[in-house]
């Protein structure tokens, strides 16, 4: 801390001194015992000598001026120390706390002029209520980091839990709910989620809707269905797609059992289309229709929800464009599907770039990065696609 | 000045049985009624309280129906009331006595205090002071320094008293015929200006139990504890202050001793501020103590601004109308009081 050089005391009856002649300029160093200044008492003229080795600063007291004895007049700045040029700008109040508690004021840390609260607090006093120090308590706060909204900085019970809202009446949850908590909680935190993006012409698709439902010989078929097929078919060509992440190493699933998401009133639940590689569209498409309506009417049977490895969620039909969609353990992957929407669309054709209006489904597949790299999930993305457009590939 | 009220009290009370809203004084006038129709052993003894029907009318027609042998009228000696009163206690009787103004209960001192108070302890339980000393308190009536007294911690301050004060008619008639049930001296504090304000009091016989205090309106932003007529500017002051989305919550001791803390405690532990209002002066009143209970027990960790007392001046009650209002209470300062409370002002 620099020291102070103060006014001296020649005798009994001195009361103050001027300063006749600074002998060392602000900022020049000085040695211990050096002359720094002459003194002129109503009885004699004095040198005052630096009472510290250092530099010179903060002359507060100009040559001819006059001041109190004991007043500080300047500082001698000691090795290593550095100077505050401006000022200390403090309350009086806040000059009396620090100085009753033998604190420079200049040490305290403040937001512009030092106030009583900036010296309280780097005393390590707080003001606060009593309500406010049992919620700093119960929560783990740090009152000296907290701003006291309060009568002189006093921290109340608002300033540590912000603002109180009015709640609603916390509502008892299903077990439906509670398991769906649990298991996306679970999911989320442990495996890591990684996206991508894909669009596809739904041109065909429609026209193979239209012509097979016109036959009106079965279940309607649905883009779900459609998209249980053609998933069902990229898992066969993308393995590491159709498995699981476990403690031992990675399980491949021989099958591709493809779970549905259907929305319900109170959740949502995925009933499961067993070993759909090896079914018809038809087929399909019934077992779709059949397992939501059940679904529906809470008439699921456990075999029904049980051993999926792949996930769709579509909610094309809700006017969804795209979303994202957390994995359903122990899968690795998910498709979440949007609405098909007719879009512009460039075309190459054989006379150059055309504009023209296609329907378009934009999907969102999450996959475990534990398992599945981007160019993994990339090429399944590929071969989905790929056959939505010309679903003449599920035929290879 | 009393007989105009009293002709004022007879109409509104007849005009009111139809839909059993009714004074505080009718409501204490039924109270003393039921007790003496149910008890023989419960007779009166007071001032004027007999033919005249009691200064502020609220024995009116007693007389008439239970006779001068149980409304009896004294001589103008407080000491010879509360004496007469204690000795037939002791020797079995249930007495109701009835000083015409607190003031003047400081002539019944010595038999209060050294003798009524004192007895069941110092016969070992084998004496019991059955008695209800009832009195008007207060100001507001422009009757000057010497009937407008408020001494109620002047009794909660002498163990062996049980002190009541009732704010609406409802607890008036409750709280009387509790007083009247209890084995000990029990000092039943009226106030003057709450004679004529109306509310609800059931038809029949109930009891309102000594030491509960009572939440009179619910809030979550400041608890305001308030003694007799200080509840019902508490409320008119919730009201005014609702208006500007300021919850108040009036908690009512109604029994001063023994005094009900928890209900306060409970009440400040929600709001996390407390204003006591009374109206007797503020040094040495019960707000001390009401705050006392506050600080020391567990609401102290949920108390998020001091605790303010809004009381009356340090003074003798003024003669003057004006200086008579400001030396107490009024709507406004509970107000003001609240509303910088619950701002954070303090």
């Amino acid at each position: 801390m620099p020291v102070p050089v103060i006014m001296p005391k020649f005798s009994m009856t001195q009361e103050e001194g001027r300063v006749m002649a600074w002998l060392v300029a602000e900022g020049d160093i000085v040695e211990k015992g050096d002359p720094l200044l002459e003194v002129e008492t109503d009885k004699v003229t004095m040198e005052v000598e630096a009472p510290e080795s250092g530099v010179l600063r903060g002359v507060a007291v100009k040559e001819g001026d006059v001041a109190p004895v004991t007043a500080v007049i300047a500082h001698i700045v000691l090795p290593g120390e550095v100077w505050r040029a401006e000022p200390v700008k403090a309350t009086p109040v806040a000059q009396r706390v620090a100085a009753a508690a033998g604190v420079n004021v200049g040490d305290v840390p403040a937001a512009g002029k030092v106030r009583r609260q900036d010296v309280e607090a780097y005393l390590g006093k707080v003001r606060a209520t009593p309500a406010a120090r049992r919620l700093a308590r119960a929560q783990g706060v740090d009152l000296t980091a907290v701003n006291g909204s309060g009568p002189h900085g006093r921290v109340q019970a608002k300033d540590v839990i912000g603002p109180v809202v009015e709640e609603k009446a916390v509502q008892p949850v299903s077990a439906m709910r509670r398991t769906i908590a649990e298991r996306l909680t679970r999911s989320y935190q442990t495996i890591p989620h990684i996206t991508f993006t894909v669009a596809a012409d739904m041109t065909a698709v429609t026209d193979l809707r239209r012509r097979l439902n016109e036959r009106g010989d079965g279940a309607t078929v649905s883009v779900t269905a459609v998209l249980v097929k053609v998933c069902a078919w990229a898992l066969g060509r993308q393995p590491l797609v159709n498995a699981s992440w476990r403690e031992d190493g990675i399980q491949l699933h021989e099958q591709a059992h493809i779970g549905v998401a259907v929305a319900l009133d109170d959740g949502l639940i995925v009933p499961v289309v067993q070993n759909a590689a090896h079914l018809g569209l038809a087929a399909i498409a019934e077992q779709v229709q059949d397992l939501t309506a059940r679904a529906r009417n809470g008439r699921l049977q456990p075999a029904d929800v049980q051993g999926g490895t792949f996930t769709i969620s579509n909610l094309g039909m809700w006017g969804v464009e795209q979303f994202t969609a957390v994995i359903n353990p122990p899968q690795s992957a998910i498709l979440a599907v949007g609405r098909t929407v007719k879009q512009p669309v460039v075309v190459e054709t054989a006379v150059g770039d055309e504009l023209v209006i296609r329907p378009m489904m934009k999907m969102t597949l999450s996959v475990d990065h534990r398992i599945i790299d981007g160019a993994v999930a990339a090429r399944f993305l590929q071969d989905v696609v790929a056959a939505l457009e010309q679903p003449d590939r599920l035929l290879w | 000045m009393p007989d105009l009220m009293q002709a004022e009290l007879k109409t509104q009370t007849h005009a009111a049985e139809a839909v059993r809203e009714m004074t505080y004084a009718h409501a204490i006038r039924e109270a003393l009624q039921l007790a003496m129709r149910r008890d023989e052993r419960v007779f009166m003894l007071g001032e004027d309280i007999g033919v005249y029907g009691g200064a502020f009318g609220v024995t009116d027609g007693l007389i008439e129906e239970f006779g001068a042998e149980r409304v009896r009228d004294t001589p103008i000696s407080e000491a010879v009331i509360a004496g007469a009163a204690i000795g037939a206690a002791v020797t079995g009787m249930r007495p109701v006595a009835e000083i015409q103004f607190m003031d003047f209960i400081t002539l019944s001192m010595e038999q209060l205090v050294l003798q009524g108070a004192k007895m069941r302890f110092m016969f070992g339980g084998k004496a019991s002071v059955p008695l209800v000393l009832r009195t008007p308190a207060g100001s507001g009536t422009g009757a000057a320094a010497q009937h407008s007294e408020s001494l109620e911690a002047w009794f909660v301050h002498v163990p062996g008293l049980k002190v009541v004060m009732p704010a609406t008619p409802y607890d008036a008639k409750g709280l009387l015929l509790a007083a009247i049930e209890d084995d000990n001296p029990v000092i039943f504090v009226e106030h003057k200006l709450l004679y004529r304000t109306k509310g609800h009091v059931p038809e029949g016989y109930y009891i309102v139990p000594l030491s509960q205090s009572e939440v009179k309106r619910e809030g979550r932003d400041v608890t305001v504890v308030a003694t007799s007529i200080m509840v019902p500017r508490a409320l008119e002051a919730a009201d005014l202050l609702a208006q500007e989305g300021i919850e108040l919550e009036v908690v009512d001791p109604r029994t001063l001793k023994p005094y009900d803390a928890a209900t306060v405690t409970r009440s400040v532990c929600k709001t996390g501020r407390a204003l006591v209002v009374h109206e007797a002066p503020k040094t040495g009143g019960f707000g001390a103590e009401v705050v006392a209970e506050i600080v020391a027990g567990e609401a102290f960790d949920y108390l998020d601004a001091p605790v303010r007392r809004l009381a009356g001046l340090d003074v003798p009650i003024p003669y003057n109308r004006e200086l008579e209002r400001t030396a107490v209470p009024q709507v406004a300062d509970i107000v003001r009081e609240a509303r910088a409370l619950a701002r954070g002002e303090y």
